[in-house]
């Protein structure tokens, strides 16, 4: 196809690569997973319901397995029971998978500097996006929603898969 | 901790470059301090407080009174005036202070009754902002239950709880295990108590209240006291593989490094094996050491 002398043809095709695609559709449709620890949990379900409407972004439909998810907003304290089962979860969850920490639980332990409480989500799965509060608001939530399609656009395949590329040399 | 003035200390080595990390092990919160108790209500232990208080104040007022003796006989002899003779403080009365309610004796019915049927079984009794407390030896708790729910002027029917407290300080028992009962019927409650020592195992009261099943399960759980005869004696809050009791005072409150768990470092096997997968390519073993 001739590039240099613009035809009628350039005015229907957009060339692009097959990535931006990909991570366009990925970013478009992000299925976050029926899944609530605690008080967020509740901010989570205002953030979808209509006064909010998380749907907007692509992001309503709330999968009740793992299977058919793409994004696990960790929402609430963090266990020590509950751990394995978060873990058991995410490795249930197919690629590629997205997790959001929401609140200061999930995010680093919260006020609950005890014995039973994992200090953060991050020391059991990969977070993506960490939301600060207690509880969060929706607004809080939708703009780290925001914060993580901008990081799906911008990601790469090659780059999710850069540590164990790098481990195994 | 090496003085920084004293020059013959050595030099602190350089903390390691990297991530930070938080060290539990060293953390302040993870050095343990028992913590005050609040202590065991009882009316033997009120009384002998306000017995000790008074004597004190009257030690204290004749100290005062033989040092005015001394300083008026040291007056006399030096010819100066007499020194004013000591005024007794009388403690100050405050109507609207909000005190505790300190406990006192037993006047209601039930209490008395209690007492009548339970005989020597009974330690002590005393009410307290108007509550009915009743501590049996902690061997006769079964018996003392059965009375309250059987008797006909008792008729406590409900275990509406059951707890423990742990008393670190307490010289002769370690453990006090309270029993709330509540009767319906007469719309009353009563609070049995018995105070156990360390390794002592009381009677389950699950053969008369079943409510007893699960919260004698919380006690083992939380503070390590099992039951006889009690059907299923096992942890019903924390995992199976929990070590400690979470809810004695010498627990650290950040655990005993059960909340340090890291499911990162391996991601799955994958890491893993897709070394083992690379090095046996390229004809390493890793699975065995290497000999010098």
């Amino acid at each position: 196809m001739g590039v240099n002398s613009p035809t009628a043809l350039e005015h229907v095709l957009i060339t692009t690569k097959v990535e931006k695609v990909i991570n366009w559709a990925r970013a478009s449709s992000v299925w976050p997973m029926t899944f609530g620890l605690a008080c967020c949990a509740i901010e989570m379900m205002a953030a979808g319901a209509s006064r909010f409407d998380f749907d907007r972004f692509g992001a309503g439909i709330f999968r009740a397995t793992p299977r058919q998810s793409d994004l696990m907003i960790v929402a609430g304290t963090v266990t020590y029971k509950m751990a394995p089962v978060i873990k058991k979860l995410y490795d249930q969850m197919p690629e590629p998978k997205w997790v959001i920490a929401m609140g200061s639980c999930a995010t680093a332990g919260g006020p609950f500097d005890s014995y039973h409480t994992i200090q953060g989500v991050d020391k059991v799965i990969p977070v993506d996006v960490f939301i600060p509060g207690c509880p969060p608001r929706p607004e809080s939530l939708i703009y780290g929603f925001l914060k993580l399609q901008d990081k799906i656009m911008t990601s790469s395949i090659a780059d999710r898969y850069k540590e164990i590329f790098e481990e195994v040399g | 901790m090496t003085d920084p003035i004293d020059p013959q200390a050595p030099e602190a080595p350089e903390a390691p470059a990297g991530p930070y990390v938080y060290d539990y092990m060293a953390a302040p919160n993870r050095q343990v301090v028992l913590p005050k108790t609040v202590p065991l209500p009882s009316l033997r232990t009120y009384q002998a407080e306000v017995a000790a208080a008074a004597a004190a104040d009257e030690a204290k007022w004749q100290k005062q009174l033989a040092d005015f003796e001394v300083a008026k006989a040291k007056a006399e002899a030096e010819g100066k005036d007499a020194p004013k003779p000591p005024v007794r403080a009388v403690p100050r009365k405050d109507d609207n202070d909000l005190k505790t309610p300190w406990p006192t004796e037993a006047q209601d019915a039930d209490l008395l009754k209690l007492q009548e049927l339970l005989g020597g079984q009974v330690e002590e009794v005393f009410e307290q902002a108007g509550e009915r407390v009743c501590q049996v030896k902690k061997e006769a708790i079964l018996e003392a239950l059965k009375v309250c729910r059987d008797e006909p002027s008792l008729k406590y029917e409900m275990l509406a709880d059951q707890s423990a407290t742990h008393y670190p300080a307490a010289k002769d028992f370690a453990f006090s295990i309270v029993y709330h009962l509540t009767s319906v019927s007469r719309s009353r409650r009563l609070r049995l108590r018995i105070l156990v020592p360390e390794g002592f195992v009381p009677e389950s009261a699950c053969p008369l209240y079943p409510s007893a099943n699960w919260m004698e399960r919380e006690i083992y759980d939380m503070l390590g006291i099992r039951f006889a005869n009690h059907p299923d004696m096992t942890r019903i809050l924390c995992p199976e593989d929990w070590e400690g009791y979470p809810l004695r005072k010498e627990y650290p409150t950040v655990g005993l490094g059960q909340r340090d768990i890291d499911f990162r470092d391996d991601r799955g096997g994958v890491l893993n094996r897709l070394a083992m997968e690379k090095a046996g390519q390229m004809g390493i073993n890793l699975k065995q050491p290497k000999a010098d």
